[in-house]
């Protein structure tokens, strides 16, 4: 294990920087928005003000994948690929993403002690182990925390299933990442439809407003004031302008082929779409990657990761050609590795000992691993990285205050990213 | 309080006077019994192609399209013909050993309660208590029939005449099924080539005739066969592939212990040790799901292939040869779905002797990689009549036996849990010494009381929900408090997503049973065919088959979804008849079902698609469908009188004087009564009173 680091003081923007922050990237109306973010960002240093993160869940093989053992008995049928760094190897099917490594920060020695899927994903979405006592924040609900969101737009979007997210924790509901199920469908439901006009809607909802009087004295209560507010952030939404968004149909097809016609290429197309509309963070979830058997079959492992590659390797292209990328930090995240020995289903199993992550984009260096893991793939051997010092590097890229403590309603301080250090050697 | 039993027993006659076209069913259990309601195999429809391409309906918004259903299925607009299915019936003799139950529990609450808790104590007045009653038993708003004449009963004991009727009707069936297809991540499509329906409606079954829980736990920990034929097996069928696995998800669930983290590692946080494991999983290293894997001289059996084994291939070749010059579309299709039948005919879990073989990375220094474990169970004794048994079964009969403790808890807390809203060990899955019980003395009274009622868990919740303290008004509970909370009330809940959808189900059909999914039996007898017999040849094979595809298949029970239940999209069938889990995106799945990939995995978190579906969604267009059922029964009264009828029918309770002259005033400003109705209806539908269960 790496000797720990004295905690460095924390790149805390200051409060004129996070109130620029807060107007460019979350304010109520999307045209124009794009260029005044460069700007601030330009003063700022390179910091991303604009997170994607793509989550692999089921636990990514980080063999197979971006940290290979060619030539041993643990790399299985998978193929390995030189990069255009030299020194850099791949699992074969990232051909794409190999070609432009050089953009790409791996991190090879992530390590945690949770094997279960459950409790590993919401260690990795939050910085802190799961608790009865306390639900903590996941990163885009942080964000929009500590740069003061507001605005008729949710600042956060998750494109998966809202059950497997902590969503925004002891924060206010105001910050949950909104949901887009299906990227096909987007929003589809947010599409006022000819039934139901504005001013019908209206009457309806005051009528509805005024029978729940009795009730809403009855029961001062949080979780129904949740609901109050959705309502209320629900009738602003449909009042927006800004829906458009969240409809990757309109985007050519040519940019649509690009991304690939897979479930996660689209949630990438979305995700670029979204940080171009000013949302803060999105997160794009993938649920293939819990492959206990037949993994190397051309349908499961070789199907999904070219699906990741191409989607990947268009996002990133397509983000630096707009010039998002300078301000937009991508990241590839899972909740723990697979395990280097292949089980007898012709799988691999859980493997929390050591696994990869990777980071590309604003406020991160690129071309380079960092930290190893030993030569058969089974722990680190350098710099390993806790999954608490990994959130606070996606927080210290994003020039999140990581060190200071902000206090959940039961009176205990909690820090963005679970209280870890930022790995300085990949950060810009 | 807002509620006024005698203004209930004036509107009482008007609504029962217009029974007939407002549809007014029988109570749940009710004496007029119709004879039971056969749930007869599918009638194959000739017309169907097996293999072509599902039709998906246009989006509802899509308007102009001519195959879009958008009036209400008459099947659903009549009133149901008899009971949907058979209900073990209750034993109403029970009542004062059920009473005398719940007082021993009010005791023990009373005892642990600080004077300050009783303050905020207050009763729940009749008609929230019949809401909370069929919401949290039955799954569903009451109708207002039913409302109705729950009110007008004059029985000093009505409340433990309704409790005892819904827990003997459907209703209860149908969301207690919910809740266990949650816990046991009940899925249509489980692992390929498995068809699971059969032990999903086994589980429902289980239910329905009131299994003792220990009992079909220990079957399906026990089940041998095929899928069909003992439907038992689909729960070690859930994690083929995957014994590890199995074993963490089998102690969680059962004995809410987890120990998945000792599959890697000894745990950081519990003192379980990594072999203690591998000593568990020793139990059911035996048991293999595949084609015969025990008569395969490649596993270590003894006998050579299968009869079985040698059709299957054989069959499948043939198969393909037999597709060429067929339409090129069809063809993998086909193909695929062939072979999934004959693999599903084929497939079975089989018991034998094999040893457990710690794991290569090993990494405790109790043991080297390679040794091989013998099952031990990591408490208690194993009981003395399961000495002869096979490891498995000696397993099973360990983890369900009365004087396994984790086993008794953890049900009763999670049966607690579904009445009051908090556990007593929380989460319900995770007892361990560093996770205390807020209330220990009443965990052990549970428990106690689980092992006397014989793991009879529907005579479990009868007790809990007769104790005084289940009777009270719910009261908010902030999960991250630190003060445990006192069990002195039920939380103020939101409905679940199947609750919610089940409720407006209730709105808009008369008969919300109308679509039901078919008995496990039909599959043996449509589908099934013997693969290892003499006469196993495609002639035989192939009818079957196409049988299948017309009228069990996944892809024809959507079809009579999608053509018979549809309204708009909406597919007028209760949750428990749908599809398991719902495709992500839908109703149920954005309300919070769990997508039973993960163990008690729904949610009520607020979200803003969830209100956006709430605003206009097509359900919501159904409810205010002329042909609805809540539509109709406003229909059959004058103004004055469908206000109470809204009201009853949808949030279980009569206007106040407020709300009557919010709606006199909302109906007055509108062109016609109807249009007035709908704006009530659908205010009323997207309240949060409606939302929540009190």
């Amino acid at each position: 294990m790496r000797p720990p680091r004295p905690l460095p003081e924390p790149p805390c923007p200051r409060r004129e920087a996070l109130a620029r922050l807060a107007r460019t990237t979350l304010g109520v109306t999307l045209g124009g928005r794009l260029a005044a973010a460069g700007q601030a960002r330009a003063a700022d240093g390179p910091k991303a003000s604009a997170v994607i993160t793509l989550w692999m869940l089921g636990g990514l093989s980080h063999i197979d994948t971006f940290d290979p053992k060619p030539g041993r008995e643990e790399q299985g049928p998978t193929e390995t690929i030189r990069t255009n760094v030299p020194g850099i190897v791949f699992g074969a099917g990232l051909r794409r993403l190999a070609a432009m490594a050089d953009r790409l920060t791996i991190l090879r020695a992530l390590t945690t002690q949770t094997g279960a899927h459950e409790q590993g994903q919401y260690l990795m979405r939050t910085g802190y182990e799961p608790t009865s006592l306390v639900r903590h924040p996941s990163m885009g609900s942080w964000m929009l925390h500590a740069t003061g969101h507001t605005g008729d737009l949710p600042g956060f979007a998750l494109v998966g299933d809202p059950n497997h997210h902590p969503g925004c924790g002891f924060l206010d509901t105001r910050l949950s990442p909104l949901a887009v199920s299906d990227p096909d469908k987007g929003l589809q439901i947010a599409r006022r439809p000819a039934g139901l006009p504005a001013p019908v809607l209206d009457r309806r909802l005051a009528i509805a407003q005024r029978i729940d009087r009795s009730f809403h004295a009855r029961y001062p209560d949080a979780g129904v004031a949740a609901y109050d507010e959705m309502y209320a952030e629900a009738v602003k939404l449909l009042g927006s302008d800004d829906l458009g968004a969240f409809d990757i149909a309109l985007e050519p097809e040519a940019v649509r082929k690009r991304y690939g016609e897979t479930r996660f290429g689209k949630g990438c197309l979305l995700a670029r779409r979204l940080v171009e509309a000013g949302l803060c963070a999105v997160d794009v979830d993938s649920n293939l990657w819990d492959m206990h058997f037949d993994m190397f079959q051309e349908k499961v492992f070789p199907a999904a990761i070219d699906a990741v590659d191409r989607g990947l390797s268009a996002l990133l292209d397509d983000l630096a050609e707009r010039g998002l990328l300078e301000r937009t930090l991508v990241v590839l995240a899972t909740e723990f590795g697979r395990s280097p020995r292949i089980n007898s289903s012709g799988g691999r199993d859980h493997h929390p000992a050591v696994f990869s992550g990777l980071l590309a984009g604003a406020g991160v260096k690129g071309g380079m691993t960092h930290g190893a893991s030993d030569e058969r793939g089974f722990r680190p051997d350098a710099d390993a990285i806790t999954i608490a010092d990994f959130n606070a590097t996606v927080a210290a890229a994003a020039g999140l205050p990581y060190a200071k403590d902000f206090f959940a309603p039961n009176g205990r301080p909690f820090k963005i990213g679970g209280g870890g250090s930022p790995v300085r050697e990949v950060l810009a | 309080m807002t509620n006024h039993p005698v203004r209930v027993l004036v509107v009482a006659a008007a609504i029962l006077a217009a029974g007939a076209a407002a549809g007014a069913d029988d109570p749940p259990g009710g004496k007029s019994r119709a004879p039971f309601r056969s749930r007869a195999v599918p009638k194959e429809r000739p017309q169907s192609r097996p293999g072509a391409a599902a039709p998906t309906p246009a989006p509802a918004q899509a308007s102009g399209d001519g195959a879009l259903v958008t009036r209400l299925p008459e099947v659903v607009r009549q009133a149901p013909a008899g009971p949907p299915m058979e209900v073990a019936p209750i034993d109403r003799a029970r009542r004062p050993e059920v009473n005398a139950a719940a007082a021993l529990i009010d005791d023990l609450i009373d005892r642990a309660s600080p004077a300050a808790a009783r303050a905020d104590d207050a009763p729940l007045d009749d008609a929230l208590f019949a809401r909370r009653v069929y919401l949290n038993l039955g799954g569903r708003i009451p109708t207002a029939p039913e409302m109705v004449a729950f009110m007008a009963s004059k029985s000093p004991r009505r409340r433990e005449e309704l409790v005892d009727a819904v827990l003997a009707s459907p209703d209860w069936v149908s969301h207690a099924f919910n809740l266990w297809a949650d816990t046991l991540r009940l899925r249509d499509a489980a692992q390929f080539p498995v068809y699971a329906w059969p032990y999903l409606d086994w589980v429902k079954r289980s239910i329905a005739l009131n299994r003792p829980y220990d009992q079909w736990v220990r079957e399906m920990l026990t089940a041998d066969g095929r899928p069909w034929e003992n439907p038992a097996v689909g729960f070690q069928l859930r994690d083929l592939g995957m014994p590890l696995n199995y074993v963490d998800h089998t102690v969680r669930v059962f004995l809410g212990t987890q120990i998945g983290c000792a599959q890697c590692h000894d745990h950081p946080f519990d003192d379980w040790k990594q072999r203690e494991f591998y000593e568990i999983a020793a139990f059911t290293a035996g048991t293999r799901a595949g084609v015969e894997q025990y008569r395969s001289t490649r596993r270590g059996g003894t006998e050579p292939p299968s009869r079985t084994r040698l059709n299957l291939r054989d069959l499948s070749a043939e198969y393909q040869k037999l597709l060429v010059g067929k339409p090129k579309e069809e063809l993998p299709y086909m193909g695929h779905l062939f072979m999934q039948h004959l693999r599903a005919n084929a497939l079975s879990i089989d018991n034998g002797p094999h040893d457990l073989q710690l794991p290569q990375d090993y990494r405790a220094d109790d043991g080297r990689p390679g040794d091989v474990i013998d099952p031990r169970v990591p408490w208690g004794e194993e009981p003395a009549d399961a000495g002869g048994l096979d490891p498995r079964a000696r397993f099973a009969a360990w983890l369900t036996s009365p004087d396994n403790r984790p086993f008794a808890r953890t049900v009763a807390n999670r049966l607690w849990k579904e009445c009051f809203g908090v556990g007593i060990v929380e989460p319900v899955d995770d007892f361990r010494a560093g996770n205390p019980p807020s209330h220990p003395e009443l965990l052990e009274h549970l428990a106690d009381l689980i092992v006397e009622l014989g793991f009879d868990t529907r005579e479990f919740v009868r007790v809990v929900v007769s104790t005084k303290a289940w009777q009270r008004r719910a009261v908010s509970h902030d999960p991250t408090s630190a003060t445990p909370f006192p069990f002195r009330a039920p939380v103020l809940r939101r409905m679940t997503a199947e609750q919610l959808w089940d409720s407006i189900l209730t709105l808009i059909a008369r008969d919300i049973w109308a679509y039901q999914r078919p008995p496990y039996e039909a599959y043996a007898l449509l589908g099934g065919f013997d693969l290892g017999g003499e006469g196993a040849d495609l002639a035989t094979a192939i009818p079957v088959f196409e049988r299948f595809q017309k009228t069990l298949s996944q892809h024809a029970i959507d079809q009579r979804l999608r053509h018979g239940m549809n309204y708009l999209d909406v597919w007028l069938a209760r949750a428990s008849e749908l599809p398991q889990p719902s495709l992500a995106g839908s109703f149920l799945r954005e309300f919070g079902q769990g997508d039973r990939e993960t163990i008690d995995g729904r949610r009520e978190v607020a979200t803003l698609p969830q209100v956006l579906t709430m605003l206009h969604g097509n359900h919501g267009r159904a409810i205010i469908d002329d042909g609805s059922a809540i539509m109709q029964a406003l229909l059959a009264n004058d103004p004055d009188r469908a206000i109470d009828v809204a009201f009853i029918g949808i949030l279980a309770r009569p206007p106040d004087d407020a709300d009557r002259e919010t709606v006199t005033m909302v109906l007055r400003s509108a062109p016609t009564a109807l249009d007035g109705f709908r704006d009530v209806v659908w205010a009323l539908v997207n309240t949060r009173e409606f939302l929540f269960v009190q």
